[in-house]
């Protein structure tokens, strides 16, 4: 579901919802919607699919695709991957070319987006397809944590319908340079590690190598919701409803970070730090991040040297969870073969497929998840990337959720920087939060 | 609490485009006259690509190639400094490193009209003004400038109105912070349009931001008359 991330900074997982997408959307809407379809629709004669993926990424779909074809030939499939490096862009363009009348069948939503786009009566509902094919989806719903249907859901649906399959997603972990924890004489991190047990490593290891110990930065789903969540708070309430930013824990988990700079057992922040390849060098012991580091990992050729391993815990264990959505769109005109196509992708083989996709996401399948197919050549302790499902959180994403996003990363910053204090910094976030949802 | 930050913006921006036009007309003539006068034929080509290089450069890239100047861990700016200080992220450097890099990548727009405009001022009026015994500054000041007074107003219009839509390095560079500090005008619409999506208000900061240009471009046009000489 993610892209492949280059860099610490970019690691925001997603620059989200770029209200841009939603401010066209809706514009987008409001025309199509009087004109009754007129100009909307897909072409008659092929099935479109609309996904984000690099050049590089796209080479593999096509293989995917190419599986389709030979399973269904009467089925013509038009995929088009769109090379953006965050979801705010994708959907932008998406919503554009659905106000211009370009509709396509099936679209790849992430959780991001996947209230927006249901709230804007944009899809069909897939409870009629799910009964009809109910042995499928029972198939497949029971090869999966029960935690991501339910959430799919509560968080992607307004009306109770069901409008999305939910598909791979992403989870937080802590990675760590297992060279730098040996050089430093530190035990490598247990699956029940601690807040404490982080710093001493950090404390230790910056001591007896000179590394830096985590690369602490204002990254909305990897840096700054592991922390809340692992200290038993959120950035919004359960139903996103209300935001939480000035919680004590938030203030004490944001605290935390900010010693870690002020201590220099991180970079400082706004820089141009490369944590994945600072620590492949030996140069950063630890870094937050999901399945995507994979890709510069293996590139730096440094899996071996690598482990996982689930946060570190305060109050309790936590992680942010974002997932991709598979939807048939309200307007086209070939929904059969759009459930044909999506029943595909959530398949077995489709599903293994996702797992070497250039290795962004995690599979939704368990058996999947669990398989070589996505262990092999990655670092010890990559199953935690599928456990944490059991006790992981979808990352808070109300409509405005680029306003939202650079709200709660503004604060964070300013305390990271201690250009201000922690209570300052994100009680004023909290107010601009408040005005925003 | 809006109200609050808009006039951060507002302030912000005219603090920008005010830096901006001193430096880029006051270093701009300097670097005008330095390459027009003193140089030969081949290094006043070299010089004046130089120069112009920078501004051929998309400031998406220009952008980033600061950020990794200004790292507060392994800069360059800090390596030669000898200081830490977090240039991007400080409230109080955030806005003048802006209107640093901002010189780096515009000057040369500036430096090729100024030279231009250089290019212009008859060599015997210069010639007249050193025969009644003027000397360099004396010359300079009765005959360059009043000569250039038309280059200097369009470079001063033409880079205050560019420096007021200024956008593209705050958005990459500080996203706006710390805490709104080096936030634009430009930038602060399309966060109330497209973030917040407060289209109403966006509306209104565009047609603020217009209004400025008017008035400020046509307060220039009416001071021109005073000393632009026709």
């Amino acid at each position: 579901m993610d892209q492949p991330l280059l860099s610490r900074r970019t690691l925001t997982r997603r620059h989200f919802l770029q209200a841009t997408g939603g401010a066209a959307l809706a514009a987008g809407l409001a025309a199509c919607g009087g004109g009754g379809g007129s100009g909307g629709g897909s072409s008659s004669k092929e099935l479109s699919f609309v996904y984000m993926g690099t050049a590089e990424q796209q080479a593999t779909w096509n293989k995917l695709f190419a599986k389709f074809t030979e399973q269904h030939p009467e089925i013509k499939l038009k995929a088009e991957g769109i090379p953006l490096s965050n979801w705010g862009d994708f959907f932008n363009k998406l919503s554009t070319r659905i106000a211009g009348g370009q509709v396509p069948d099936v679209i790849q939503i992430a959780t991001e987006g996947q209230r927006l786009f249901a709230s804007k009566g944009l899809l069909a509902p897939l409870d009629d397809y799910i009964t009809k094919d109910k042995s499928t989806i029972d198939e497949y719903y029971g090869d999966m944590d029960p935690n991501l249907v339910e959430w799919d859901k509560k968080y992607a649906s307004t009306d109770g319908k069901t409008y999305y399959l939910p598909g791979e997603f992403n989870t937080m972990c802590m990675w760590y340079s297992k060279e730098l924890f040996a050089k430093a004489g530190v035990p490598e991190p247990t699956p029940t590690w601690t807040w404490d047990d982080f710093r001493h490593a950090c404390e230790q290891i910056k001591a007896k190598t000179g590394a830096f110990g985590y690369a602490a930065g204002p990254e909305y789903f990897a840096a700054i919701m592991p922390w809340l969540l692992t200290n038993g708070t959120s950035s919004f309430s359960d139903d996103w409803s209300k935001p939480t930013y000035d919680d004590p824990r938030v203030i004490e988990a944001a605290d935390f970070n900010r010693k870690l700079v002020a201590d220099k057992l991180s970079p400082p922040p706004g820089g141009t730090f490369d944590a994945t390849t600072a620590a492949a060098q030996g140069k950063l012991a630890m870094f937050g991040g999901g399945r995507w580091p994979i890709i510069s990992i293996r590139n730096l050729k440094a899996t071996a040297k690598m482990g996982i391993v689930p946060w570190p815990v305060k109050a309790g264990q936590g992680s942010p969870v974002g997932w991709n959505g598979y939807p048939i769109l309200k307007a086209s005109k070939k929904k059969d073969d759009a459930w044909t196509f999506i029943k595909f992708l959530i398949s077995k083989e489709g599903s293994s497929f996702f797992a070497q996709l250039g290795g962004t996401i995690v599979p939704a399948r368990k058996s999947v998840a669990n398989s070589q197919s996505f262990l092999e050549d990655a670092p010890k302790g990559t199953e935690y990337l599928y456990q944490a499902l059991s006790y992981a959180t979808p990352i808070p994403s109300p409509d405005k959720g680029a306003a939202v996003q650079k709200a709660i990363e503004d604060g964070w910053k300013q305390v990271l920087t201690g250009n201000a204090s922690s209570s300052d910094a994100l009680g004023k976030a909290q107010t601009t939060l408040e005005g925003l949802v | 609490m809006t109200d609050g930050a808009t006039i951060r913006a507002v302030v912000n921006t005219f603090v920008f485009a005010l830096a901006s036009v001193v430096t880029h007309i006051g270093l701009g003539m300097l670097l005008a006259l330095g390459v027009h006068r003193t140089m030969t034929r081949g290094t006043k080509y070299f010089v004046r690509t130089a120069y112009f290089f920078p501004f051929l450069v998309s400031w998406a890239a220009v952008a980033l190639i600061w950020k990794y100047v200004l790292d507060p861990a392994f800069g360059l700016a800090n390596y030669y400094l000898s200081t830490t200080t977090n240039w991007l992220a400080s409230p109080t450097w955030a806005l003048p490193t802006l209107i640093v890099v901002d010189w780096w990548h515009t000057i040369g727009y500036t430096f090729i009209i100024l030279l231009a405009g250089l290019q212009t001022v008859p060599a015997q009026l210069h010639e007249a003004a050193r025969v009644d015994g003027a000397n360099a500054w004396w010359r300079f000041w009765s005959v360059t400038l009043p000569v250039m007074s038309p280059t200097i107003f369009f470079a001063t219009v033409i880079t205050f109105i560019g420096a007021f839509q200024i956008f593209d390095p705050m958005v990459i560079m500080t996203q706006g912070g710390p805490d709104g500090a080096t936030r634009s005008i430009v930038q602060y619409t399309y966060e109330k349009g497209f973030q917040s999506f407060e289209v109403g208000y966006a509306a209104a900061l565009s047609l603020v931001l217009f209004v400025v240009i008017m008035v400020v471009t046509g307060l220039q046009f009416r001071l021109s008359r005073r000393w632009v000489h026709q």
